[in-house]
């Protein structure tokens, strides 16, 4: 290489770096977003809704004043890593609050590392009973998503045997733990209930008990590629004609995968769909797509909630005039934030937040009915 | 309750041995382990995803799942693979670099998320007074009459014992005339090319993405475990075994008995058994 490139590359060098140190915020959050991993497909919009985030709230002047920005780390690893990678944005990078999109274990993981010091917001759809200092929580827990759902249902459809089939892990059985209480609540029964290994990937022998079980309703907690593949021979061994179904995990992805022929009457109830009508959530929605084109990952739920995660930070943040743990917890209480879901507001930690159930027949999502301030049964001592 | 289980065995064991037999032929005659088997699966699930994102009419999916599949095995076979043969642990770690390749090569061109395919007859029909996927029962049939024909070529056709000399001594072969190039990139390619057709065909009753590919290469592998190597009876036998204990088990107590039972076979197989129950003389 020449001497003269050399320099020219040096001082582009120093430009850049002098660039970046006038741009640098003042204050770096830390997003948590799963690259790798099982959850890896909601890595990029989760990136990708968290940026639009960041800008919206610079452009209504930051926190407490003070510009953003944000430092990402990828936790679609297992947890004691993941917490490292955390742990360098914290003390090495300099983060003063954090947004996280991942499992329950790496949540685990954070609380323990954080020990209450940084605030920590928790975002997807989760089982609940997830409690600590410093912790805030937009994600959708069971009681949101079925409470109203359920009886509503019960109404619509007609439909009163529910059959019940999840993977082998937390978050199905405490989802439907609570779902049998609904269910008992609105006259219906449950004449089925089943959890599957991850490593199944053919529920041929499901299928036949739930035909079998005279089921009009199945609840599916079945997650990823699983319910996928669940719907996929589900509808083409004509179940869709006994039952209807209905997801607390089928997002805008899980829905391609399963396909317009294998969709009718597939329901699902979540707190955000790309389809929702609001003039909140469609400028969101032209906001994603002028920034990240039309072939942009889709809008889902999950990657969504990376919006509504830093939208509440800020919130909170501007609510407790500072970053300060101790401070945000005691004015957490009642805060309250509008976003592409609608009007939020923050009770016992977690998101009272409006929840939609939208029919995925024809293989897109229509939403049929909208619940507004339904708040989560999961509360935390203030 | 018992027609529809006889048909769920009929159709787990007869897509289990048309996925497992790929690997079969390069695992069994050119003693080499391919890890990539899943990928190839894989790319054939695609090909329905590529002619529709062309354009192109339907009945093109199978031209284009063959050619794209042939393609690719030829080039790493003529590549890597052909450096490899009878070298079965460095072919292990080689196809999974290759696996792994050709995962995210699919990612970059297809992304991440899920694709669907539509079957190409749609409905259920009554067999044996059950409501059964039609889809399902015209494969069922279509993959009995393919190993049928199958059987009766290798009965008479000389290419496996060709191979076999190939493989057991490759330079004495070349001295008898035997093209050891062309026929052992010939089977290579061929038995790729049963993977990509197993992918098409399962395509419209599956989960199609780029990691899907794992769970087809393992499950053929414990039927090869459990079958033996080196034979299509030893073949149909494993994959009898394997697909029939998820089924029952799964049908009669629960997934978990049944997928546990698989893993308990194929250790005690591997252990007691490492020939499987019909294995060709080595």
């Amino acid at each position: 290489m020449s001497k003269s490139t050399t320099k020219l590359l040096a001082s582009a060098a120093v430009a850049l770096a002098l660039g970046t140190v006038s741009a640098t915020a003042d204050i770096k959050i830390g997003v948590l977003v799963p690259d790798s991993g099982p959850a890896g497909l909601f890595g990029p919009s989760t990136r990708n809704s968290a940026t639009l985030a960041a800008k919206k709230i610079n452009a209504s002047g930051g926190i407490n004043g003070e510009q953003i920005e944000l430092v990402f780390a990828d936790v679609g690893v297992p947890p004691a890593e993941a917490a490292q990678a955390a742990l360098r944005l914290w003390k090495g990078e300099g983060a003063q609050a954090f947004v996280g999109l991942h499992d329950s274990a790496v949540r685990e993981a954070l609380i323990g590392r954080f020990g209450g010091q940084v605030p920590y917001v928790y975002t997807p759809v989760y089982e609940g009973n997830s409690c600590a200092d410093g912790l805030y929580i937009t994600g959708e827990t069971p009681s949101q998503q079925l409470a109203p759902v359920i009886p509503h249902l019960t109404e619509t459809e007609g439909v009163s045997k529910w059959y019940l089939i999840g993977h082998d892990y937390n978050w199905p059985r405490d989802t439907n733990a609570l779902a049998k209480t609904y269910i008992a609540d609105a006259g219906g029964e449950v004449v089925g209930e089943e959890y599957v290994p991850f490593t199944v990937s053919e529920f041929d022998s499901s299928l036949q008990r739930i035909k079998e079980s005279g089921a009009d309703a199945v609840l599916i907690t079945l997650v990823g590629g699983g319910s996928v593949g669940f719907n996929v021979s589900f509808a083409g061994f004509g179940l869709d004609e006994q039952a209807i179904r209905l997801g607390t995990l089928i997002e805008e992805n899980t829905l391609a995968g399963i396909g317009a022929d294998n969709a009718n009457r597939l329901y699902s109830s979540s707190g955000y769909f790309s389809s929702i009508e609001s003039e909140a959530a469609a400028s969101f929605a032209t906001d994603y797509a002028e920034a990240y084109g039309t072939d942009a990952p889709a809008l889902n739920g999950l990657g969504q909630s990376a919006y509504e995660g830093l939208m509440l930070l800020a919130a909170l943040a501007n609510k407790a005039g500072s970053l300060d743990v101790a401070a945000m917890d005691a004015a957490a209480e009642g805060t309250t934030w509008s976003t592409p879901r609608g009007d939020n507001t923050l009770t016992g930690r977690h998101m009272a937040q409006t929840i939609y159930l939208a029919d995925g027949s024809g293989g897109a999502f229509n939403i049929v009915a909208s619940f507004e301030g339904v708040a989560s049964s999961e509360a935390c001592a203030n | 309750m018992s027609s529809v289980l006889f048909l769920n065995l009929a159709w787990q064991i007869s897509t289990l041995a048309l996925v497992a037999l790929g690997l079969a032929i390069v695992f069994g005659k050119l003693r080499i382990m391919n890890m990539a088997h899943g990928e190839f699966v894989m790319i054939g699930a695609y090909a329905p995803v590529i002619t529709s994102s062309m354009g192109l009419p339907g009945w093109l999916q199978v031209p284009v799942c063959l050619l794209t599949v042939a393609l690719v095995a030829f080039a790493l076979e003529r590549t890597i693979i052909r450096h490899l043969y009878g070298r079965m642990f460095d072919s292990l770690l080689a196809t999974w670099g290759i696996a792994i390749l050709l995962r995210e090569a699919v990612e970059l061109i297809f992304g991440r998320g899920y694709q669907s395919v539509s079957p190409p007859i749609s409905g259920t029909i009554s067999v044996l007074g059950a409501d059964y996927p039609a889809y399902r029962i015209a494969v069922i049939i279509g993959i009995s009459i393919g190993f049928a024909a199958l059987y009766w070529w290798n009965a008479r056709s000389k290419v496996a014992t060709r191979i076999k000399a190939m493989v057991g001594n490759p330079d004495l072969a070349e001295a008898v005339g035997i093209n050891t190039a062309r026929l052992s990139a010939g089977a290579f390619v061929f038995g790729c090319c049963t993977a990509g057709l197993a992918g098409l065909i399962l395509a419209p009753t599956i989960r199609i993405e780029p990691m899907m590919g794992l769970d087809y290469l393992i499950r053929s592998f414990f039927a090869l475990v459990v079958g033996g190597l080196g034979s299509l009876e030893g073949l149909g036998i494993g994959a009898g075994i394997i697909a029939g204990t998820q089924s029952v088990l799964g049908a009669v107590a629960s997934q978990t008995y049944g997928y546990l039972a698989v893993l308990t076979l194929s250790i005690l197989f591997l252990w007691l058994k490492p020939d499987g129950i019909r294995s060709s003389s080595r």
